[in-house]
C-alpha cells in the first residue's frame, strides 16, 4: 500500500514537470495566437504580426471586436523570438503575415522587397513618422518612443524637500550635486544600471552617434578608422555622465548581473531614484505599484549644444503590408482599412491611447490618460525636442559592442579601452547601404 | 511462400521500416541536403534570391575568430561537462542498486531534473545563482556567495557546467542502472567467493561488463553537450561580455541575428563534422573495449 502510494505521489510528480516544460517551452519559441472566431465567416481574413509582448493581450480582444464588428477574421501572433528572426523563418517558409509589426531596421531590410507602397493612405499626412524608402511610404508608425532618464520625483522630494524640477538638472556636474545629495540623504544607491546589451550599446552608446552634428559623416568616419572616439566631446560628456551612474550604482557589486525586473522594482518603490531607459519601461515598472510622479529627462551632460535638454526618439515599431504571393489583394485591402481605422476612427484612437497606452505618432490624435514616462515623452515630442534615431547600425552593433560596453561596466576595460573596441568594431563592419 | 524474392523484401522493408524512413529523409535529410545547399549562397534569411557565392561562406566561418572561440569554449566546456555528469551518474547509479532503503525514490528523484525542459531549467537555476546564493551568502558573509558567480566569464562556465552535471546526470544514471542490473549475479558472487572486496568487484568485473553502457552514456552527453543551447540561452544568454556563447548560440546568431545565413550554416555544418567526429571515433574505441561474460 506504502509502495503504491510513494509510486502515485511520483507519477504527479512527474506529470506537473512535464506540463511545466511543455508550458515553457511553448510560450518560449511557439507563437501564440489568438482572433476572430470563424463564424464571422463571410469577410476576409487576415493575419497581424504583434512585436509588442506588453500590448498582445489586448490585441488579442481588439482582433476578436473588429473582427465581429467589421466581418472579417483578424488573428494576431506574438513571438518571443527577435523580430528580424522571426520575419526570416516566416519568409523562408513562405507564410508571411498580411500585417507585421517590426522595427525600423525590418523595414529598410525587408521593405523593398517584401512591403507594399502606403503613400495613398489617408493617416500618411498626419504623421511625421512614416518611413519611405525611395518615396514610396512604407512602415506605418505605431508609436513614439523615446530614451532618456527616468526618474521617480517622489523619492527625490523626500530627501531634498523642494520640488524636483529635471530641467535643474541638464549638466552633469548639477546632476553630481543632486545624486550626492541624495547619498548624503540616506538613498545610498541613487541610480540602476541595466546590464543588457541592447540598453548599453542599442540605446546608450547610439547617443554618442545620434547627437553627433552629422551622424552620417561620423558613422563613415568610424568605418574608415578616421574618426577619434575617445576624444569626442560628445563621447566624453555622455560617458561622464554613464560613471556617474555607474558609480552610484545599485547593482555596483556584480553589475554585469543586475536582473532588470530588480531594478525596474527599485525605481518604481523609490529605492533608487535615477535609471537610463525608455517610455516602454512603464510596461515592467507598472507592476510594482510605482510612483506617479515619475517621468523621463534628458541625459544629463556638460554640454552647450542643446542636446541636454531633448530625449533621443521617434517614431517606434512599424506595420507594414506584405506584398507577396501569398497575401491576397482583399486581405491587403482589409489589412489598409484596419491601419486607417486605428488613425482615423475614435475607437481606433482609444485603442492606441487608452487601452495600450502608447504615445501617438499621428497629429490628429488626442492623447490623454498616457502613463507618467509617456507623458514626458510626448511633452518633448509636442515641443520638437526629440534628437531622431539612427536606424542604420548594423545587426550585430547592439549585442557586440554590447558586450564591450559590459566589459567597461564590470571594470575591465577603462573608457580609452572601451572607445578602441568600439572603433575597432566599426572597422571590421562593413557599411549598411541605405 | 518463397521469402527470398526481391519483391518480397522489398514489401517486408516498407511495411515495418518504410513510414520511418520517410520521415527520417523528409525531417533530416533532406533539410541537410537543403542546408548545405545555403552554405554556398549568400541568402540573409529573408530575400527572395539566394545568389551563389561558392566557398566564401566557409572562407569567412574559417576566418571568424568569434566562432573559434566559441567552438573551443564549448569543447572545454564539454569535456569537463561529460567527465562530471558520467562520474556523478555512476555514483549515483552504484548507490542506487546498491540495495539502500528508499531506492526506488531516489532513481525517480535523481530522474526528475531531465524532465523539466532547458530554458525553465536555465530560469530557475538563474534565480539560485542571482538571487538565492547571493542572499545566502550576503546573510552568512561568506565571501564567495556574495557576489554573482553569473558575472564573471568563469563563473558563468561553472554555472553552466553545475546545471548540465544537475540535468543530465539523472539520465544518464538510469543507463548506468541497467548497466549494473545486467550483471549476473553469478558473476558477481563467484567473484566474492574467490574473494574480492567491493571496489575490486566494481572496478574488475562490473566496470567491464558494463562497457556498452559507458559507450552509451558518453555517446549521449558528448553530442548534447556539443550542441547545447537551451540552457545557454536562457541561464547566461551569452553574457558576461560575450563569455559564454557556445558554438550553437554563436551559429544562431550568425544566421538570424546578424543575417549571414550561409555562413551561420556554414558553421553549422562545421560543428556536425566535428560533433560527429567526436563521437563516430568514441563509439569506435568504446565498442573495442566490449567484453563478454
Amino acid at each position: 500500500m506504502k509502495r503504491k502510494l510513494v509510486a502515485a505521489a511520483l507519477a504527479a510528480a512527474m506529470a506537473v514537470s512535464v506540463t511545466a516544460c511543455g508550458g515553457g517551452s511553448g510560450s518560449s519559441d511557439g507563437g501564440s495566437a489568438a482572433g476572430g472566431s470563424g463564424d464571422g465567416g463571410s469577410g476576409v481574413s487576415f493575419t497581424i504580426f504583434n512585436s509588442k509582448s506588453e500590448i498582445q493581450d489586448q490585441f488579442e480582444e481588439l482582433a476578436k471586436e473588429y473582427s465581429e464588428a467589421k466581418g472579417v477574421n483578424v488573428e494576431v501572433y506574438m513571438s518571443q523570438d527577435t523580430v528580424a528572426a522571426h520575419m526570416a523563418t516566416r519568409y523562408s517558409a513562405n507564410d508571411p503575415y498580411t500585417l507585421s509589426m517590426v522595427d525600423a531596421k525590418d523595414i529598410y531590410s525587408l521593405g523593398p522587397e517584401h512591403a507594399i507602397d502606403l503613400s495613398d493612405q489617408d493617416w500618411v499626412k498626419n504623421t511625421n513618422y512614416a518611413i519611405s524608402i525611395d518615396d514610396k511610404v512604407m512602415g506605418f508608425p505605431v508609436c513614439i518612443e523615446a530614451r532618456g532618464v527616468m526618474y521617480n520625483a517622489e523619492a527625490i522630494e523626500a530627501i531634498t524637500g523642494t520640488e524636483f524640477k529635471p530641467e535643474d538638472y541638464a549638466t552633469t556636474d548639477a546632476f553630481k550635486g543632486l545624486l550626492e545629495q541624495l547619498v548624503a540623504g540616506g538613498m545610498e544607491t541613487p541610480t540602476g544600471v541595466m546590464k543588457e546589451d541592447w540598453s548599453l550599446a542599442g540605446h546608450f552608446l547610439s547617443q554618442v552617434y545620434e547627437e553627433q552634428e552629422d551622424t552620417e559623416a561620423f558613422v563613415t568616419a568610424l568605418h574608415g578608422g578616421t574618426s577619434d572616439l575617445a576624444n569626442n566631446a560628445k563621447w566624453n560628456s555622455l560617458m561622464d555622465t554613464f560613471d556617474l551612474l555607474k558609480q552610484y550604482n545599485f547593482a555596483a557589486s556584480s553589475p554585469v548581473a543586475a536582473e532588470r525586473e530588480v531594478l525596474e522594482q527599485q525605481l518604481a518603490e523609490g529605492k533608487i531614484a535615477f535609471m537610463f531607459g525608455g517610455n516602454w519601461d512603464w510596461s515592467l515598472i507598472k507592476d510594482f505599484e510605482p510612483s506617479e510622479k515619475m517621468g523621463m529627462m534628458p541625459v544629463p551632460q556638460n554640454t552647450d549644444d542643446g542636446s541636454n535638454g531633448k530625449l533621443v526618439g521617434g517614431g517606434s515599431k512599424f506595420f507594414f503590408i506584405d506584398s507577396s504571393d501569398a497575401t491576397s489583394d482583399e486581405q491587403r485591402q482589409a489589412a489598409k482599412d484596419f491601419l486607417n481605422w486605428l488613425v482615423s476612427d475614435p475607437e481606433g484612437n482609444a485603442f492606441l491611447t487608452e487601452r495600450c497606452a502608447l504615445v501617438p505618432a499621428y497629429s490628429n490624435i488626442e492623447a490623454a490618460g498616457l502613463d507618467p514616462l509617456s507623458v514626458s515623452v510626448k511633452a518633448y515630442a509636442d515641443a520638437g525636442n526629440l534628437i531622431p534615431n539612427y536606424d542604420y547600425l548594423p545587426d550585430d552593433h547592439y549585442s557586440k559592442c554590447g558586450a564591450m560596453f559590459q566589459e567597461y561596466l564590470a571594470d575591465q576595460t577603462d573608457r580609452a579601452g572601451l572607445a578602441a573596441n568600439i572603433e575597432g568594431y566599426w572597422q571590421a563592419t562593413a557599411p549598411v547601404e541605405h | 511462400m518463397n521469402t527470398n524474392t526481391m519483391s518480397y523484401k522489398t514489401k517486408q522493408f516498407l511495411m515495418f521500416a518504410g513510414l520511418t524512413t520517410a520521415a527520417f529523409f523528409a525531417v533530416v535529410i533532406l533539410p541537410f541536403i537543403y542546408g548545405l545547399y545555403l552554405t554556398f549562397t549568400s541568402w540573409d534569411g529573408v530575400s527572395k534570391s539566394k545568389p551563389f557565392v561558392g566557398f566564401a561562406n566557409y572562407i569567412s566561418a574559417f576566418a571568424d575568430a568569434d566562432y573559434w572561440q566559441a567552438l573551443g569554449r564549448t569543447f572545454i566546456y564539454a569535456v569537463i561537462a561529460v567527465i562530471l555528469v558520467n562520474v556523478v551518474a555512476f555514483l549515483l547509479a552504484f548507490l542506487v542498486t546498491s540495495g539502500v532503503k528508499g531506492q526506488n525514490f531516489f532513481r525517480a528523484g535523481f530522474f526528475v531534473p531531465n524532465l523539466i525542459g532547458g530554458i525553465v531549467l536555465g530560469y530557475i537555476w538563474k534565480f539560485v545563482f542571482n538571487r538565492a546564493l547571493v542572499a545566502l551568502g550576503t546573510s552568512l558573509s561568506i565571501g564567495a556567495l556574495s557576489t554573482s558567480w553569473l558575472a564573471t566569464p568563469n563563473g558563468a562556465m561553472l554555472c553552466m557546467i553545475i546545471v548540465s552535471v544537475w540535468q543530465y546526470a539523472g539520465y544518464m544514471m538510469l543507463i548506468y542502472v541497467a548497466g549494473f542490473m545486467s550483471v549476473s549475479a553469478d558473476v558477481l558472487e563467484a567473484a566474492m567467493i574467490d574473494g574480492c572486496t567491493g571496489i575490486q568487484t566494481i572496478v574488475h568485473i562490473s566496470v567491464p561488463l558494463m562497457v556498452s553502457s559507458f559507450v552509451q552514456c558518453l555517446f549521449l552527453t558528448i553530442t548534447r553537450c556539443f550542441m547545447v543551447y537551451d540552457v545557454n540561452l536562457s541561464l547566461t544568454k551569452g553574457e558576461p561580455f560575450g563569455s559564454s556563447v557556445m558554438a550553437a548560440m554563436h551559429v544562431y546568431n550568425q544566421a538570424f541575428t546578424y543575417k549571414n545565413y550561409g555562413t551561420g550554416q556554414a558553421e553549422a555544418l562545421i560543428l556536425f563534422i566535428v560533433c560527429a567526429v567526436v563521437g563516430v571515433l568514441q563509439v569506435y574505441i568504446g565498442k573495442k573495449a566490449e567484453v563478454s561474460a
